[in-house]
């Protein structure tokens, strides 16, 4: 299963603008600057990727709610058969919204949350008041049928709240609680020194984050970080060994631009101009991300297998080769042991 | 006996195409996708899945018979150990 070459991305990360109301210290895309798709040509590129056999696209941007056209544009996707789900920041989703978006074919909203208390995910996000929207959100989602979840990128202003975490995510009746890794992109990049775990810290969190993932009944706690193998809490039912980017999922721009995910700033095909399935075939990036060397301390690791290096994003952001070890990786366990 | 009814959440698609030279046993045919599940299949799998929907054992016995050089109990067989995994994976369930 893990080296099946599938013909399509199963999913794809689509982030259809570029603006946003806030101003997140984390934030990946503020950065980008270029024109977003106008809608006649976005949904002619939602209907090659139907074609191509994507199931699934997971809308962000920016803010997704600043399109004017969200609507359209998901309930289109959802003629088309995909299904339909986005990351928002929650400030726009009022009981209206909420309807309207069931009403467009979302079938799972995530809201970004930071942290459980108001006043530090507010100047965070740089705006007051954003904590309260984001939970109000929350409730208008649910109660117009919509599954939810909330999104947490894990840094220094968090990694030691898993309990008033999860205990937020319960009260707000989320099914699903993300716990993002840090990926030192975009402005992560430029405030890593200040929001980065160091790799010991790195393997704290994860230990208690896997002892709450196992106690908390109700609640599904999700962690996407490959590294997580050291603790051998990689999920048997885990659908690819190593990163998902490029295997099973792809990310979009909102100018068009393919990159293997969010976090990966090499562009390897446009939508527009492009065919999804020749790029998803042919790409040489993708090709290395799927067939991944282990270098330096990775090469006697004896989790390679599972964890394949850790985060490609990551090692490549900060060694400037994604064969790197994941430079949050606390150790490494050597084989035969 | 029990109809076997496709959990309507399960997302699938050929991975080749049907005019593709006839694949062998290994070739990924067809996945299926479900939530954090997929589970990949080869020709004859992705045949069943597509016409199990609404069907008992017995009536797929009898459509996939004169297809297959072999006989009805292993026949059988086949198509219920493949049935079993879906129903783990709670592809499928019975009504
Ligand atoms: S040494 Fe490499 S393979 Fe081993 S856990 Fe660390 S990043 Fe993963």
């Amino acid at each position: 299963m893990s080296n099946i070459q599938l013909k399509a991305p199963l999913t794809i990360n689509w982030a259809i603008n570029n603006n946003c109301n806030f101003a997140c210290s984390h934030c990946y895309s503020r950065e980008d600057t270029h024109d977003d798709l106008s809608r006649d040509v976005l949904l002619a590129c939602l209907e090659k990727v139907a074609k191509a056999g994507v199931f699934s696209i997971n809308f962000g941007g920016g803010e997704p709610l600043l399109r004017s056209d969200l609507l359209e544009i998901s309930a289109f996707s959802s003629s088309l058969g995909l299904k339909v789900s986005m990351n928002s920041n929650g400030w726009f989703i009022d009981e209206n919204m909420a309807v309207s978006l069931k009403k467009a074919g979302f079938t799972k909203v995530g809201i970004s949350i930071d942290s459980h208390i108001p006043e530090v995910h507010d100047k965070f996000r740089g705006v007051p008041g954003s904590h309260a929207r984001a939970l109000a959100a929350l409730m208008h989602l649910k109660a117009a049928g919509i599954n939810t979840s909330i999104s947490t990128v894990i840094c220094r202003i968090n990694s030691e709240t898993i309990d008033e975490l999860v205990a937020m995510a319960l009260a707000a009746g989320v099914s699903q609680l993300n716990f993002h890794n840090f990926k030192c992109s975009g402005l992560g990049m430029s405030n890593k020194d200040e929001l980065d775990l160091t790799p010991d810290e790195w393997k704290v969190f994860y230990k208690d984050a896997i002892a709450a993932k196992h106690s908390v009944k109700d609640l599904d706690i999700s962690l996407d970080d490959p590294i997580i193998a050291l603790l051998d809490a990689r999920d048997a039912g885990t659908l690819v060994k190593g990163s998902v980017c490029g295997k099973l999922s792809l990310n979009i721009k909102a100018n068009g631009d393919m990159t293997p995910c969010g976090f990966i700033p090499i562009v390897i095909g446009n939508i527009v101009s492009d065919d999804l399935q020749q790029v998803w075939k042919d790409s040489d990036i993708l090709d290395r991300m799927r067939n991944k060397q282990p270098t330096g301390k990775c090469s006697g690791c004896s989790k390679y297998e599972d964890c394949l290096g850790g985060c490609t994003a990551r090692a490549l952001a900060l060694t400037g080769d994604m064969n790197n070890p994941d430079p949050h990786c606390w150790g490494s366990e050597t084989k035969g042991e | 006996m029990p109809k076997i009814m496709h959990n309507p959440d399960v997302l699938w698609r050929r991975e080749t195409e049907v005019t593709d030279p006839v694949s062998d046993d290994e070739t990924v045919a067809g996945i299926l996708f479900s939530g954090g599940s997929m589970l990949s299949l080869n020709e004859f799998a992705l045949e069943i899945w597509q016409i199990c929907d609404g069907k008992t054992l017995e009536e797929l016995v009898v459509s996939l018979m004169p297809e297959f050089d072999i006989d009805e109990e292993t026949l059988r067989l086949d198509i219920r150990e493949f049935l079993d995994s879906l129903s783990q994976k709670g592809f499928i369930r019975y009504e």
